[in-house]
Parts: structure tokens; C-alpha cells; sequence
């Protein structure tokens, strides 16, 4: 952000932010662990009948059903926590001051980063709140008395949201880890000083 | 995981709705798996870090942490795999303490680890060069 208008928020740390550590890269962790065994559930329980002596054999109790709440509480825990993510997202966005004379790995320059992982942000916000919608008809309408509960094609759709997560993922590790976006160290060092000092 | 066992359960115990009793088990069980790809990685990732001088204590106890949690976990995993095969109705008092204080546990290795990223800047370009060109 315009460097003057920074300046109105009065006392920001050397990392940019109001706070030490940024809390946007707190959350995203809910987010992903959430929606991770959402769909890594659901695919073990789509896949009972293969899958279901390996659970005898390791002497654990186990029924389909509760594989099925596993899928759907996940599920619908990551869309309630993924719009304070991307809330967290967008403030701590409006803060960055990324190192200008680099590009990341992917050879991307901050500024593509930024709103890459911006507009990746919400769109992925989208699909899950979207796939929560899809899995609720699943499970309390259209195959309510199924032993199946979630289509094939719900579980695909959630594999690509996993491929969307992992650009998404390293989009958003470049710019802390590349671009120094609120890292303290890295805006120090930019600033000639020495981090041993923190 | 952790943090989404320990709010099903209690939720669960208020509501007594033993579904969520079982959502938390399975996230327990995955977390305890998780957890020891996280603290291989993390070891990985600590031998090769070259700490410069303020941040050794910081990933000192960041380690310990881990590993500690690692077994924390496993034990309370264990305890819940018993409790889960004697179908009560309700989960034990004592048991419900020790996963609110491993949640407080989970909170500072989250704390201790953010700094080593966010205020540190442990394998972040501008620190790793700097530690090349002489940083300690």
C-alpha cells in the first residue's frame, strides 16, 4: 500500500502489521486441515466395502455412517472458518509492502502474486461454501437413504480443490517466504538492520 | 484436528449428541498420524536451518515441543481408542481436561512456530542470504 497512507495507522510493527505475527497464515491451517479430512473421509467411506477389513484387522470399531459425519462436520467447520481466512487475508493484503526488486520461483513479480493469491483466495472461499451446499442435499435430500452418501463426482471436485489449494498454498508461501511480506526479519534486513536485535 | 476433536467434544458433551463424539475420535486418529510426518519434516527442516543467534531458543523449544506433542498425542489417542470401545454415554471429566490441555499446548507450538516464520524469518530468501553472506 501507498506508503503515506501506512503512515495513518500511527504505530505498525517492523513487519507491517498492527500485531507481531500475521493471523491469516494461522487460519489457512484450519482451513485446509478442515476441508483435507472432509473429503479424505468421505473418500474412505465411498470406499467401504474395499477398505473396511483393514479396519478389522487394525481392531478398530467402525461404522460407515460416522466416516459420513466426519466428511460432513469437517466440511462445514472449514466453510464457517475459511471467511474469517479470507477476512484476515484481505486486511493483512492491504498491509503488505512486498520487497519490489524480486520474483518468486515460479518467476512471478509481487504485485501478480498478491492478487493471484487474492482472487485464488476467493474463489476457493466460493467452492467450498458452494461444495458444503452440494454435500448438505447429499446427506439430508438426495441420498438420504443411501449407503453411498456423496456422489463420484463430489469427490473429484474436491481432489481439484485440493490441486486449487496447493497453487494457492505456494502462491501465499512465496510471498511471505520470497517476498518478505510481513516477515519481521526480511523487513529488517531490507532496512540495513540486523535481525539479531529482535 | 486437535483444536476440531476437542470442540466436538465439547460440544458433544453439552448436547449429548454422540455423533460429534465420533467425528472427534477420527479427527484425533488423523492427527496422530499427521503429527509425526509434521515433526519428520520439521527435523528436516530445523538440521538445516543455520539459526542465527536470536532465534536459536525459539527453535530449541519449538523441538522439544514437537516431539513432546508427538507422544502427548499418541497416549491421549490411546486414551480415547479405550474409552471409545466401552461405549459410554459420556466422556470422563478427567479426560476432557487433559484434551483442553493439549489444545493449550497445540496453541504455543503454533506460537513458538510462527515466530521461527513470521518474526524470525527462518527459510525465508532475504534471511538464508543473509546467513550466507555471514549472519550467526
Amino acid at each position: 500500500m501507498n506508503p503515506e497512507l501506512l503512515e495513518q495507522w500511527g504505530s505498525l510493527g517492523a513487519n507491517g502489521l498492527p500485531y507481531p505475527i500475521p493471523v491469516h497464515p494461522q487460519l489457512v491451517h484450519l482451513t485446509l486441515g478442515l476441508f483435507i479430512v472432509a473429503i479424505a473421509f468421505d473418500i474412505v467411506a465411498a470406499l467401504f466395502p474395499l477398505d473396511k477389513n483393514l479396519f478389522k484387522f487394525l481392531a478398530v470399531p467402525v461404522t460407515r455412517s460416522s466416516l459420513f459425519d466426519v466428511g460432513w462436520y469437517n466440511l462445514l467447520a472449514s466453510a464457517i472458518i475459511t471467511f474469517f481466512t479470507v477476512a484476515a487475508g484481505l486486511f493483512e493484503v492491504s498491509l503488505a509492502v512486498p520487497l519490489a526488486d524480486v520474483s518468486s520461483a515460479w518467476g512471478l513479480h509481487a504485485l501478480e502474486t498478491m492478487i493471484m493469491h487474492g482472487v485464488g483466495g476467493v474463489i476457493i472461499l466460493t467452492l467450498i461454501v458452494a461444495m458444503t451446499v452440494w454435500r448438505g442435499f447429499q446427506r439430508y435430500s438426495w441420498r438420504k437413504d443411501m449407503a453411498r452418501q456423496v456422489q463420484w463426482s463430489y469427490l473429484a471436485t474436491g481432489l481439484f480443490v485440493f490441486a486449487l489449494m496447493f497453487a494457492q498454498g505456494t502462491l501465499g508461501a512465496h510471498l511471505g517466504a520470497e517476498f518478505g511480506v510481513h516477515v519481521t526479519a526480511d523487513q529488517l534486513l531490507h532496512l540495513g538492520e540486523n535481525p539479531n536485535q529482535l | 484436528m486437535v483444536l476440531f476433536a476437542v470442540l466436538c467434544d465439547v460440544i458433544g458433551y453439552f448436547t449429548k449428541n454422540s455423533k460429534l463424539y465420533e467425528v472427534s475420535w477420527w479427527n484425533l486418529a488423523f492427527a496422530t498420524i499427521s503429527i509425526f510426518i509434521a515433526v519428520i519434516f520439521g527435523q528436516i527442516e530445523a538440521g538445516l536451518a543455520e539459526p542465527y543467534a536470536a532465534s536459536v531458543s525459539t527453535l530449541n523449544a519449538h523441538t522439544v515441543l514437537g516431539w513432546s506433542l508427538s507422544v502427548i498425542l499418541a497416549v491421549v489417542t490411546g486414551w480415547r481408542y479405550v474409552i471409545r470401545l466401552q461405549e459410554r454415554p459420556q466422556l470422563p471429566i478427567p479426560y476432557l481436561a487433559a484434551s483442553v490441555l493439549l489444545v493449550g499446548l497445540v496453541f504455543v507450538q503454533s506460537y513458538l512456530g510462527s515466530l521461527l516464520v513470521w518474526v524470525y524469518g527462518l527459510h525465508s530468501i532475504p534471511v538464508v542470504d543473509a546467513i550466507r553472506g555471514g549472519l550467526s
